[in-house]
């Protein structure tokens, strides 16, 4: 059994760890297509942020894994499976990803604008004046929210065992039918979700710390 | 995907809408009667329960909610104590079950809301009502809970929408919501990414409303401030 549960942890933070780094890139490419200048651009990008965050995630995962194929089917009548895990990765990235975009993107602008006149009037060019200053404090501005909605995003992972991957929740469920104790096993995977939420709790408020030990306390 | 096959799907999609609502409401209710006596524990302190609601809010936000609607919908069955017990009328029926693993989970967020908000009251309002002659309690329900909850109201819209969207995985335990006739016509029909689009429009037409119901609600509720 432990190992059983073990494997399953495996994968249920590969899954989060996977949909975090896809969801990170597409925040990114979202929150600066929202803030670019292409007006079509910043509209479809709106609109399919709007949507993501407004469709229970049950929904986006059965529409990436169910309709990936249908697509393929319809495109060129060959029927190809996607595995549960890259639908999966997929459709957790993607809602991560519209989260993160808004917190990227209130971050960015939350950067006072002096900081990139200060930067010109140094004569450093735009390019490296987003990257060194913008950037590194827009990061610190944006910490909390991210760290907020991967602890939502590991929750979330438990949406995957309803398409067949093998992680806590699934093999909680196999578990269960074998031995007719399913309060037993449920109850496990609760707890092993318990303690992966709070070790990563403890992990973001250290790197929250860390991120603000150059910060000046202002006393009035 | 044609007009057709749309106007076939979308009767049998919206014969879910109701169960959908229904439960959206009905957690949301309870939800919120449980979150304001949870938050009147922890404001005032009484000892033993003020851990009882602390362990129960940490158990439902750090476990996922399907977890939660599987324990408590098929944890029982392993018991057989429960099952000649009173309680098996109500826990064996999953409309029951579904309701409440969303009302807990809905108390245990807008819980930690509700305190985030009591604590931001700044402390001059609290002074101010005991050097009025208040009672603490008298402060606490006559001052400092109305503002915060209104504080707190645009929190608690995003929390609304999560409920309603967290219904969808009632489905699961044989409840037939929007989700679940979702489930069952892609089922029978494998036109997949019609009929979840469909039944994805319906949610965001529902997630809309609910938006704009909240903004009216914050318009009305902080009008004095602006």
């Amino acid at each position: 059994m432990a190992v059983l549960f073990f494997n399953a942890t495996l994968m249920t933070l590969g899954l989060a760890l996977s949909s975090l780094i896809l969801g990170l890139i597409l925040a990114s490419v979202f929150a600066l297509l929202e803030l670019g200048r292409f007006r079509t651009l910043r509209y479809l990008t709106t609109t399919l942020v709007m949507v993501l965050r407004g469709l229970p995630e049950i929904l986006v995962v059965f529409f990436i894994y169910f309709g990936s194929s249908h697509a393929i089917f319809m495109l060129t009548d060959e029927y190809v499976e996607v595995s549960p895990f890259t639908a999966g990765t997929i459709a957790l990235g993607l809602i991560y990803g519209a989260y993160a975009s808004q917190t990227l993107r209130g971050a960015l602008m939350a950067v006072h604008k002096g900081q990139l006149e200060s930067a010109k009037a140094l004569g450093i060019n735009a390019r490296r004046s987003f990257i060194k200053i913008v950037l590194p404090q827009a990061l610190r501005h944006a910490l909390p929210g991210l760290g907020n909605q991967w602890l939502v995003l590991l929750k979330d992972t438990a949406l995957v065992a309803l398409i067949g991957t093998t992680e806590l929740l699934h093999q909680a469920q196999m578990l269960s039918s074998k031995t007719f104790e399913p309060f037993t096993w449920y109850s496990v995977a609760a707890v092993i979700y318990l303690i992966i939420t709070i070790i990563s709790q403890r992990l973001l408020n250290n790197m929250k710390a860390k991120a603000s030990q150059h910060e000046r306390v202002v006393t009035a | 995907m044609n007009f057709e096959a749309i106007m076939d799907y979308l009767p049998q999609l919206l014969r879910g809408l109701e169960t959908t609502l229904e439960l959206t409401f009905a957690s949301l209710f309870s939800g919120l009667a449980l979150a304001l006596l949870f938050t009147l524990i922890l404001v005032l302190r009484f000892k033993p329960l003020e851990w009882l609601v602390k362990t129960q809010i940490l158990l439902f936000t750090g476990t996922p909610l399907l977890v939660q609607i599987f324990l408590i919908y098929y944890g029982p069955t392993q018991f057989k104590g429960l099952q000649e017990s009173f309680l098996w009328p109500l826990l064996s029926e999953p409309w029951f079950c579904a309701l409440l693993a969303l009302a807990l989970n809905s108390a245990a967020y807008s819980t930690q809301l509700f305190k985030g908000a009591v604590d931001a009251v700044p402390v001059g309002d609290w002074e101010a009502a005991l050097a009025l002659g208040m009672s603490k309690r008298q402060a606490l329900t006559r001052i400092i809970l109305p503002h915060a909850i209104r504080r707190a109201l645009p929190a608690y819209g995003n929390e609304m929408i999560l409920v309603m969207k967290g219904t969808s995985l009632v489905s699961t335990i044989t409840l037939m919501d929007l989700m679940g006739y979702a489930d069952r016509l892609n089922a029978r029909t494998y036109d997949t990414l019609t009929v979840f689009a469909l039944a994805g429009l319906i949610y965001l037409i529902m997630t809309g409303i609910m938006t704009l119901i909240i903004r009216l609600m914050e318009k009305k509720a902080l009008a004095f401030s602006q």
